[in-house]
């Protein structure tokens, strides 16, 4: 059982949960941008956590399906019409052979997630089905995928009645816990946040960013009024993780994301909390970001919160099905 | 994170590898992973497994902190010192930076070479790309610093200094290390279980070789 890709969208890739345990290898987690939109799709099909799904950015692929399937998508919102016909997000969706699968405009976000059950067939590579471009290992031959390529998927697990019209989908109220404000980034102080002026200190709260076009799954390159050091620092290179925010020698600011590299030398004024990653991965080119300062407290608080959502949607999914 | 220096010294590392050792050895529930750098060490663990097997009196992260304190007073009565086989490493000196590098110290490319085969180097950490090995400490005879410009294809099994770094580029990539010359080894083998061949506190050892013996070992 397969689909095939009639078009292949820009930078369409396989995910699945991200790399653990090599990061002293210089080889960081990877994994899906919007680690929440991923897993919601996996449950939304039957399946676990750590199942490949397609991520896919605008332009985003045209999909046609060789066999029935059991699909769902979760994440941006870039219109997806199933034979001409808009299909929900955030639902189990039932697509019959030779159905197509388009996007025809960006409403909203930045990153789609197609998840089918049973999970894309991907190659496993250190324990991860993520892709690796760089290494050109896992996910489909460690590449975005490309016109004509086939993405098998074996339908285990649950059982489903064929045809079925799903009437239940993820709800607005546990959305919106997640990526309510979308401009609004919560962060920890970063390891060198005391190395700021004070009126940077201040700036980082009140200024306004802006995502550049020069952003990508290593990183959001950030446009602002530059923010300085107290005195011209070099730091030797030491480790850094997904959501550090990183000020660049010109005062600008870069936050690194999924496929990030495991160390680098420019201060660490900040971190992003976990818990707003997803809504960060899916701001776009152009967006407005601002950020507050909390505590470490609220940060944990609140990836506790997003952990308690997910299991929630999880015993809920499999409830449904 | 736990930061010692903002320095790039043998004695500190060793510091740092000692203290991975040390996690490695005695893991806390929900521990995951940790990360060494030049002189700081990154603690990675599941907040939510921490939370869940350790009673938590203010953060997990003060929780991890204390585990942490606990494991360096361990660390500062006995250092115990990781000694590791030198890994040989052949390289064949053409580097397209090695006559600038000459010149630059008033050295024949020759000299250049032997005060680069002259000592062992100890492997810092491994980062910047998946298997980049950061080594020191270069003699001051031939530290350069970086490129003003870097390239944007260096080959793959490039060896190049960085000031008193070395380093070697397990990929091709972009880069503004100073080209010394190549290995004909593969540093990073994605089909391996254990993909790089160099970690955090080992000892290399660079050898000269001709062109012939690069041709032979080649494994790219």
């Amino acid at each position: 059982m397969s689909i095939k890709i009639i078009k292949p969208g820009m930078l369409t890739t396989l995910q699945g949960a991200a790399r653990s345990g090599y990061r002293s290898m210089g080889i960081g987690g990877g994994g899906p941008m919007d680690n929440f939109a991923m897993r919601v799709a996996n449950y939304l099909t039957g399946n676990e956590d750590e199942f490949a799904v397609i991520e896919m950015n605008f332009p985003a692929p045209e999909i046609i399906f060789l066999q029935d399937a059991l699909i769902s998508l979760t994440g941006a919102d870039f219109s997806p019409v199933v034979n001409g016909a808009a299909v929900p997000l955030w639902t189990p969706l039932f697509v019959k052979k030779n159905s197509i699968l388009q996007f025809r405009k960006p409403v909203n976000g930045a990153k789609a997630y197609l998840a089918v059950q049973g999970g894309w067939q991907a190659e496993k590579w250190l324990n991860s089905y993520s892709t690796h471009l760089k290494v050109a290992a896992g996910g489909y031959f460690g590449r975005a995928l490309q016109k004509d390529d086939s993405i098998g998927f074996t339908q285990t697990g649950i059982s489903f009645e064929q045809n079925k019209i799903f009437s239940w989908h993820i709800s607005e109220i546990e959305l919106d816990k997640i990526y309510r404000s979308p401009g609004h980034i919560r962060c920890i102080e970063g390891i060198e946040w005391k190395l700021l002026e004070d009126t940077s200190k201040a700036g980082f709260e009140k200024n306004d960013f802006v995502i550049s076009d020069q952003s990508d799954r290593m990183g959001y390159r950030l446009n602002s009024q530059p923010l300085l050091l107290m005195q011209p620092t070099e730091l030797i290179s030491s480790p850094t993780d997904t959501g550090v925010v990183q000020l660049l020698p010109g005062g600008n600011c870069i936050i690194l994301m999924a496929d990030h590299q495991t160390t680098g030398g420019y201060p660490r004024i900040a971190s992003v909390i976990k818990a707003d990653l997803p809504k960060l991965a899916q701001a776009r080119t152009g967006r407005v970001v601002n950020f507050t300062i909390v505590a470490q407290q609220t940060a944990e608080d609140a990836l506790n919160q997003l952990e308690k959502t997910l299991r929630e949607i999880k015993t809920a999914c499999y409830l449904n099905f | 994170m736990v930061s010692f220096e903002n320095c790039i010294d043998e004695k500190i590392n060793q510091r740092v590898v000692a203290l991975q050792q040390v996690f490695a050895n005695n893991p806390f529930k929900g521990f995951i992973e940790t990360v060494p750098a030049y002189a700081s060490l990154a603690v990675f663990y599941d907040i939510g497994v921490v939370r869940k097997h350790h009673v938590i009196s203010s953060t997990v992260f003060d929780c991890v902190k204390y585990f942490t304190e606990q494991l360096l007073q361990d660390l500062n009565d006995d250092l115990p010192v990781i000694k590791r086989p030198t890994i040989t490493i052949p390289v064949y000196y053409n580097g397209a930076d090695l006559a600038l590098i000459a010149a630059q110290h008033q050295l024949s490319e020759e000299e250049v070479i032997q005060i680069h085969v002259s000592k062992t180097y100890r492997v810092f950490m491994v980062g910047f790309l998946p298997g980049f090995a950061y080594m020191g400490s270069v003699d001051e005879l031939i530290a350069t610093p970086r490129r003003l410009s870097p390239r944007i294809t260096v080959p793959a099994g490039s060896v190049g200094v960085a000031g008193i770094q070395t380093g070697i580029y397990p990929m091709e990539s972009p880069g503004g290390w100073q080209l010394l010359g190549q290995t004909p080894l593969k540093i990073f083998n994605k089909e391996k279980a254990h993909p790089c061949l160099l970690q955090a506190g080992d000892e290399v050892q660079f050898v000269s070789i001709s062109k012939t013996t690069f041709e032979n070992l080649y494994e790219y």
